[in-house]
This record gives C-alpha cells, sequence and structure tokens, in this order.
C-alpha cells in the first residue's frame, strides 16, 4: 500500500517516509548565520535547492555589456519563472553620470532582444521597478557612504534585514578597488542574521601571483564561504550533468578509471577569432589563460574527481581541487616542448569566408607572441587516474564551434572478433557536448547485418534538445540564483584558483620568459590546429577525435 | 518554429473476429492516424518509422490516457500533439464504451515536432477504441503495448470505475487523476487506497493539488523574508476563496498549510479551525465564488503581518505580497495552468515522488469527512 494512503486520520498524517529531497533540505555553502532553510516550513519539497531570500543587489559596472547582456536578463527571467524573491532590489553602480529612467531605458532595449522567455511587459513593469541607478567613481569614498545610505533605507523598508549581495562586473583592474572601498565603507559586513556576499566575474588574476593577491583582497573583505567566483561554464545544464551521469548511473562508476580508459579528450573549439575589438583584451590573454585555467580546468576536475562524501559546495569542491593539486606539473622548458603546443592560425576560410590570420586581427600585435590555439597533455598523479593522459585543446578560428569531453575507453582484448583481420573498428567513445547541441552518445561496435562478419562502430545519442524539449535556463540565471541562495557548489574556491594558476604559471613562465621557450606553432584558419598538436597525440598512440 | 505532422491513410482495416465495428469513431479518422489490426501494430509502426530515416523516434515515458468519455480519442490526441512538444513518450490513448456491442478498434501515428528548427524528433501514438465489457481485454492490450523499461503513467480521466484494478494499478509507475472531477472523491479514494495494495511505490499525481502549485510556491517564497517569518507564530487567521467546482484544491491547501505550519485541529463550532504550536487560536475561512479561478485568494494573517497571494482569472501571473507594518513587498509570479494538458505537462516536468502530496493527503481526506 502506498505511504500515502496509511492511514485516513489526522493522526496518521505524520506516518511517511521522506527522501533527502523532500525535505530540500540546504545545500552546500548556505550560511550557518541565515535560519531562513530551517525555519520556512512551506519550502518543504516544493523546491529542490536552498531557499532564496530578499536581497539588495549591487552590481558594479552597471553600464557595462554584461549586465545588460547576461545579468539583468537572468534576473528577468528568473522573475518571469517566479523564482526571483520578492522584495529583491537591483542597484546598478557605474561610473557614468544615468538616471534611473535612463538606466532602465537601456535595460529594457537590450532585454527585448536578449531575453531567453522573450520580454513580458506587464513582468518587466513590476520587475524594473525594483531596478535603480548608482553613479559614482570606483574609488570614491563619498559614492560607497551614499550606497550604504541607499542600502540601509532598503533595509529599514524590511523592518531592518539587509542581505546584500554584491557582483564586480566591472573591468578586472577595478576589483581591488571596489573591494577596498566596500570594506571601508563597511558594506561587507552583515547584520546579525543576514549575509553579505560577493560575486567576482572572471578573469580571477592574469597568473598566480595577481589571483593571490586578488584572493587576498578579496578575503580581507568577506568571508570565503560569501565569496563566489564565477565561472559560466559551470551553469550549463550538461557541465551540471557531469556529476549525476558519473554517480547517479551505476554503469559508468566501475569503468571510470585507468583499468578501462585509455584517454580523455576536452575540446573546446571556437569559429570566431578577434571580432567586435576583442584581439585587445585577447592578446593579453591568450588561449591558456583565457579558457583553459578557468573553464577547461573546471571540466576537467568534474570528469576526473572522487566521489564527493555529500554533495555540499564543500564536499565537491574538496574534491575538485584534489585533481588539480595531482595534476604534474610542466615545469621546464623540455616538459613544456612535450607536453604543450601552442598556435597561431594564419589567413584562411571560415564558412567560405576569408578570415585574417592571428597576427593581422584587429588590435593584435604583428609580433604578438600569444597563442590563439593550445593542446595540453595533462597527467593525474592519482591511483585512479596513473597512465591516462588527459588532452585539452582550445583554439580560435578552429572550424567549428564545440565544446565537448570525450571518454576514450581501451580495445578490447585481441582475442575473438578483434583477432580477426582488421580488428574491431575503433573503441567504445562516451561523448559528454557541452555546447551547442547539449547531450551525451556513446560509441559502440555492431556487426553488420548479412552473411559474412563485417563490424562497424553504431552511436546512441541522447540530445537535451530532442527529449527534453523545455529549454535550459541560461547559465547566469543558475548562478545568480545559487548565489542568492548561499550555494556555491558551482562556483570556484580560493584553492582551486590558485592550484589552476600555479599549474598555467609554470607553462606561462617557459613560454615567455626561458631561454628557450618552444616555437609558435601555426594552422590554417579552419583547420583543426597545428600538425604539431596532432603528434602530441600520436606519440602516445592516440588521435584527436574529429568532431 | 514547430511543425506538427499528422501521419495518415485512407486505408482500413477490420477487425478479425469482430462482428461488430462501433460507428462512434468515423470510418476514416485521419486524427488518430493508420487504422491497423491490434496485432500488427508492432509492424506497422516499424514501417512508419521507416518510411523516413530523418526523423527521431524519442520517447521518456509510456503514457496512457484513459477515459470513457465518448469523443475522448479525438481529444486526447490533440493533447498529446502538445504535450509531446516538451515530453517525448509513447502515448497510448484509450476510450472505453462499455455500453455497446464489443468490439475493438487500434490507429498509430506520430507526432513530429522541429527540435531546435533542425531535426525532426516524433513520439508515437497507439489509439485504441474498446467498447463491450472489457475489464481483462483493456489491461493486457495495454500490457502488449507498453514500451519496455520506460515508466508507465497512467492518466485517468474521470470519475473511477471498476476497470481500476489492482492488477492494472500494479503496473503503473504514476497515476494521474483529478479529484476535483470526482462526485465522491472520499470514496474514490479509497477504491484507489484498495487497488494500490501491492503497488508501494506508485506517485499519485492530483490535478486538484497541481493546480495550487503556485500558490503554495508563492507562500513559500514569501516566508523567505524574515518579516513574514517572525509573524508565523502569530497567525491567526486563513482565508482562502475558489471556485465551487474546485473545493478539493482549497481544502488540500488548508491541509498542507496546516501540516506544514505544525497546527493541530481545534475542536469550535467552525467547519475548520486549527492551534498553533504557540496556542494561538486559528480561524479559517473558505469562501466559495462561482466566479474565482479554481483559487483566487490566500491570506494569512499575523501580527501586524499579512501575507497574501492573489489571482484574477484570467490573468497571466498570480501576484505575491507582503505587508508588515511599513514595509511592503510584491511580485509576480506564473499562474498554476487550468487545462488538463498544461497540468499534465506541469507534473511531468516537476517529476518527483510527490511526495508532499503524500503527506497531506491523510489529513484532506480527514477534511472530506468533515
Amino acid at each position: 500500500m502506498p505511504a500515502f494512503l496509511a492511514g485516513t486520520g489526522a493522526a496518521g498524517y505524520r506516518d511517511f517516509i521522506k527522501s533527502p529531497l523532500d525535505l530540500a533540505l540546504p545545500r552546500g555553502g548556505v550560511d550557518g548565520n541565515s535560519a531562513t532553510a530551517m525555519s520556512n516550513p512551506f519550502r518543504e519539497d516544493l523546491v529542490s535547492r536552498s531557499p532564496a531570500e530578499p536581497c539588495s543587489i549591487v552590481i558594479f559596472g552597471a553600464t557595462g555589456d554584461l549586465t545588460h547582456r547576461k545579468l539583468v536578463p537572468a534576473l528577468y527571467n528568473l522573475a518571469v519563472d517566479g523564482e526571483l524573491p520578492t522584495g529583491v532590489k537591483i542597484i546598478g553602480f557605474a561610473r557614468r553620470e544615468k538616471s534611473d529612467a535612463e538606466f532602465r531605458e537601456g535595460l529594457e532595449l537590450l532585454n527585448r532582444k536578449v531575453s531567453r522567455s522573450g520580454h513580458d511587459d506587464k513582468i518587466w513593469g513590476n520587475f524594473i521597478q525594483s531596478v535603480t541607478y548608482h553613479t559614482s567613481e570606483f574609488d570614491d569614498p563619498a559614492g560607497y557612504k551614499s550606497l550604504a545610505e541607499k542600502l540601509a533605507a532598503l533595509d529599514a523598508e524590511r523592518g531592518g534585514k539587509g542581505n546584500r549581495l554584491f557582483y564586480i562586473a566591472s573591468a578586472p583592474e577595478f576589483f581591488d578597488v571596489i573591494l577596498i572601498q566596500l570594506k571601508n565603507a563597511g558594506l561587507n559586513e552583515a547584520k546579525p542574521g543576514c549575509w553579505s556576499r560577493v560575486i567576482v566575474e572572471k578573469p580571477f588574476g592574469t597568473d598566480l601571483a595577481t589571483a593571490k593577491h586578488l584572493n587576498q583582497v578579496v578575503n580581507e573583505t568577506f568571508h570565503e564561504k560569501d565569496t563566489y567566483r564565477i565561472d559560466h561554464y559551470l551553469g550549463k545544464e550538461t557541465a551540471q550533468n557531469l556529476m549525476v551521469l558519473r554517480f547517479a548511473n551505476a554503469i559508468f562508476e566501475p569503468l571510470w578509471n585507468s583499468k578501462y580508459i585509455s584517454h580523455l579528450q576536452i575540446t573546446c573549439a571556437e569559429n570566431l577569432g578577434m571580432e567586435g575589438g576583442r584581439g585587445g583584451y585577447y592578446d593579453g590573454a591568450g588561449a591558456l589563460r583565457d579558457m583553459v585555467q578557468n573553464h577547461l580546468l573546471q571540466l576537467l576536475s568534474l570528469v576526473a574527481m572522487e566521489p564527493p562524501t555529500d554533495l555540499t559546495a564543500d564536499g565537491v569542491r574538496d574534491e575538485k581541487v584534489k585533481v588539480i593539486r595531482s595534476l604534474r606539473q610542466w615545469d621546464t622548458p623540455e616538459k613544456v616542448a612535450a607536453n604543450v603546443v601552442r598556435g597561431q592560425y594564419t589567413a584562411g576560410y571560415i564558412d567560405g569566408n576569408p578570415v585574417p590570420g592571428y597576427r593581422e586581427e584587429d588590435r593584435v600585435s604583428p609580433e604578438s607572441d600569444t597563442e590563439a590555439y593550445v593542446a595540453v597533455r595533462l597527467l593525474i598523479d592519482t591511483w585512479r587516474w596513473s597512465g591516462v593522459p588527459f588532452y585539452i585543446r582550445m583554439g580560435k578560428r578552429l572550424p567549428k564551434k564545440s565544446t565537448e569531453i570525450s571518454v576514450h575507453f581501451k580495445d578490447a582484448p585481441c582475442v575473438l572478433f578483434n583477432a580477426l583481420t582488421g580488428g574491431v573498428p575503433g573503441g567504445n567513445v562516451l561523448v559528454i557536448r557541452i555546447q551547442p547541441d547539449e547531450g551525451i552518445s556513446l560509441r559502440m561496435v555492431s556487426k553488420i547485418p548479412g552473411t559474412s562478419l563485417r563490424l562497424e562502430p553504431v552511436k546512441m545519442d541522447f540530445h537535451y534538445a530532442t527529449s527534453f524539449g523545455k529549454g535550459s535556463p541560461e547559465a547566469y540565471e543558475r548562478l545568480l540564483l545559487d548565489a542568492i541562495a548561499g550555494d556555491a557548489t558551482l562556483f570556484a574556491r580560493r584553492d582551486e584558483v590558485e592550484e589552476a594558476w600555479k599549474f598555467i604559471d609554470h607553462i606561462e613562465h617557459v613560454w615567455h620568459q626561458s631561454n628557450n621557450p618552444p616555437p609558435m606553432a601555426e594552422f590554417v584558419a579552419g583547420s583543426w590546429g597545428p600538425r604539431e598538436a596532432d603528434h602530441l597525440l600520436q606519440q602516445d598512440g592516440n588521435q584527436w577525435r574529429r568532431l | 518554429m514547430a511543425a506538427t505532422v499528422i501521419l495518415m491513410t485512407t486505408a482500413k482495416t477490420s477487425i478479425a473476429n469482430m462482428d461488430t465495428i462501433s460507428t462512434a469513431i468515423p470510418e476514416v479518422c485521419p486524427e488518430l492516424g493508420i487504422e491497423v489490426p491490434v496485432a500488427t501494430i508492432d509492424s506497422e509502426l516499424r514501417k512508419l518509422w521507416e518510411q523516413d530515416e530523418a526523423r527521431t523516434n524519442a520517447s521518456l515515458m509510456n503514457l496512457v490516457v484513459f477515459s470513457e468519455k465518448p469523443g475522448a480519442l479525438l481529444e486526447n490526441s490533440a493533447i498529446i500533439r502538445e504535450l509531446t512538444r516538451e515530453h517525448s513518450c509513447r502515448a497510448i490513448l484509450v476510450e472505453i464504451d462499455s455500453a455497446a456491442e464489443p468490439s475493438l478498434r487500434a490507429w498509430i501515428t506520430a507526432h513530429c515536432h522541429l527540435a531546435e528548427g533542425r531535426k525532426s524528433v516524433c513520439c508515437e501514438q497507439i489509439s485504441f477504441y474498446l467498447t463491450g465489457r472489457v475489464t481483462g481485454r483493456f489491461r493486457n492490450t495495454v500490457f502488449a503495448h507498453l514500451n519496455s523499461d520506460l515508466p508507465l503513467v497512467f492518466w485517468w480521466q474521470g470519475e473511477l470505475s471498476d476497470i481500476l484494478t489492482e492488477r492494472l494499478v500494479s503496473v503503473m509507475d504514476r497515476l494521474v487523476i483529478d479529484s476535483s472531477s470526482w462526485a465522491d472523491p472520499a470514496a474514490s479514494f479509497t477504491m484507489i487506497e484498495n487497488c494500490s495494495q501491492e503497488n508501494s511505490d506508485l506517485i499519485i499525481q492530483d490535478h486538484a493539488w497541481t493546480r495550487s502549485l503556485q500558490f503554495r510556491i508563492g507562500i513559500a517564497s514569501l516566508f523567505d523574508d524574515p518579516a513574514a517569518q517572525m509573524a508565523l507564530p502569530s497567525i491567526h487567521s486563513v482565508a482562502i476563496t475558489y471556485h465551487p467546482d474546485h473545493r478539493n484544491t482549497a481544502l488540500q491547501t488548508l491541509a498542507w498549510l496546516a501540516i506544514q505550519a505544525g497546527w493541530k485541529d481545534l475542536m469550535s463550532a467552525a467547519e475548520f479551525a486549527f492551534v498553533s504550536n504557540s496556542g494561538v487560536a486559528i480561524t479559517v475561512t473558505l469562501t466559495a465564488n462561482p466566479e474565482s479561478a479554481p483559487l483566487s485568494l490566500l491570506i494569512l494573517r499575523g501580527e501586524g503581518t499579512d501575507v497574501r497571494v492573489t489571482y484574477q482569472k484570467g490573468a497571466s501571473h498570480i501576484q505575491r505580497q507582503i505587508e508588515s507594518g511599513a514595509y511592503k513587498a510584491s511580485s509576480l509570479s506564473p499562474a498554476d495552468p487550468t487545462m488538463p494538458a498544461e497540468l499534465v505537462a506541469l507534473q511531468l516536468a516537476r517529476g518527483g515522488k510527490n511526495s508532499l502530496y503524500q503527506k497531506i493527503l491523510p489529513r484532506f481526506r480527514a477534511m472530506l469527512k468533515s
């Protein structure tokens, strides 16, 4: 008999079995100083996440593209779905003089163009009333003092309670000063029973030294548990599904080790180059720092980590950081030359259209030694992954836009079918597509129908869009809501960031500070990268997966 | 843009050993697809997929839609066409006419939609029209055409009947009902209780409960606000306005409030009254209004604080409001769906064990007896 029917009287209603998810227990990162999660009895089972409390959100860099294209549309879409807590106030903080009306007008213009769910005038009308603009230089104490007064007034409206979320979406050079000014104005400290949190956008430093410095400034201002270093890749549906795939299915984890896996590949291919003036930033960063240090190492840690002891933020992040910490360091020119390939594209064709070479791109130095392509062989020195190479490649002006993780299983033993002439055509490959066309596929070998024994690979393919017609929320929606709810699981922790920079810095130093840096490889725009990157895998008897 | 393709043919296959073919469904019924002999359904489905290799067959569940209402097959086929845009399934539609002579007709079709404007994704639909005494035939017909390994969601439309047997319930994963459509909900719940003795994992999804989802989420969200939380121990009154056809939705919402807040029943002259853990007596005002949506108002009043969720019939959003002294805040959130197809879509999208419903159901059933 189903539990729900046990007992029909009032006395029987407590006699049922609860599953852990039924109770919507607070997940990782929920502050100890917030009692809401435990004292709102109406939350049970309605939302399987930590509760998001009303708060004031202050966005620094409010006139920028990120605010207009991503952050405010994300908050609006949360409001559309009824996920944004009632009473949330949003304050845009920026240097340019603007009225509330002008600020709102600009936000509406972009929201109409980019909002995932379209633009509903009624919801927007209600939502935008909570948005105001605050003009101040980032280094002007008076601006922060008046911001504090504004926040205090909002707090007073809420009966003295005041939760605050500061989103630093400004240019990176202002991160320090904003944090220091917040501290000087006392805005980093929450009132009893409330919280004050900060979200910091990438890039989180440009090397280990700057990351450590920034971490120091952040941690002098906010507690680590209140610091949310955003990596929007972790807000993507498939990235979140990685842990589910590995730990909610019994069939994969027994195979997820060096006994059965030959190697793994993580590819992040972009077909764009330096359009829209992005060459100015990119030429100072390069593929390794721009993408590998954060997004791709985060994906690597999710795919390679041990099962966490629980699903709390620190439970998960403890295991992720162990992966990064276990990376074998490429800290000499010889090791870098043997395991890392950097490259720049020369003029070529993308989608039939001619495109310039990297050094001819807008705002890129003609003598640039910045890599627009990088391929790295990584070795993780743990029991599970001993001897299994992980290959990461990231490049601009590759044939198409695609981010995928592929797990290549070892070949079947050389008996039976594999002992026949020609053997088995290709091993099993599990592919996790991060973007676009999120999904998972598995390649296996099958017999071609007929009287003779011929084998061919076939593919089982799961597409999110096919199986689940409903679109996923934007990564920023999920991440903003998590930050409001105090769940840091999908945000990078200080030690993760610093360990990643430590690995990257060794390579950068060899490239830019050693006496015998490995050469810069070249490839034609629109091809799949330099030949040297192919050789990197061929040395191990592997090859890049064809996307 | 999504497109819908209904496969159709003019060929009609008569059913062997059936003396009487019901005339309730037209001879040719393009809405239901190709009429086929029951014994050949699987092979006909295979042929259907072979017609166009570009299509992808997607299915996450078996969805059986059962009705004894005349004309239900055509209505439900239209519902499935919409439902499959977001919920891939093998749909099995069943219409029963017990009064007529025994007969069985079957149709197959596929509902196809463009996924992201590129690929045609299709879901199979098998429709059965059964007449005469059908209990055993119906059950076996359904069993024979389930997609293996996929869960069975059984949507029972209208009043329960003796076709709902323990044997049938034993293979269900979810049973979708609408207790608001029942003349005697107390008796119907007892019937489900009797039929589900052997299926302890059965998940019940009641449209009456789903109709209050956004009201409940609204209340939960408002009580995240510290001002509302502080007022919770002092709540002294609950007011709910509902449509007379949806008293079950109002009572289930009331049962939910009482259980979650820890309110005990209070013996009083009133139909419903509670006492809180802090000893505050709570009055309940239930107002039936024929002009109302299923739920149109829910107010909790405490010391100096009002927490309110309101919905104007026909509006696209509900309003959440909190007033505590000078502090006032409000927001909009999506309205609860009202159409059966939307309710099922929402239930499927939320998934889970529906354990909160399991939790409130005994208290709700007790209220039905009040």
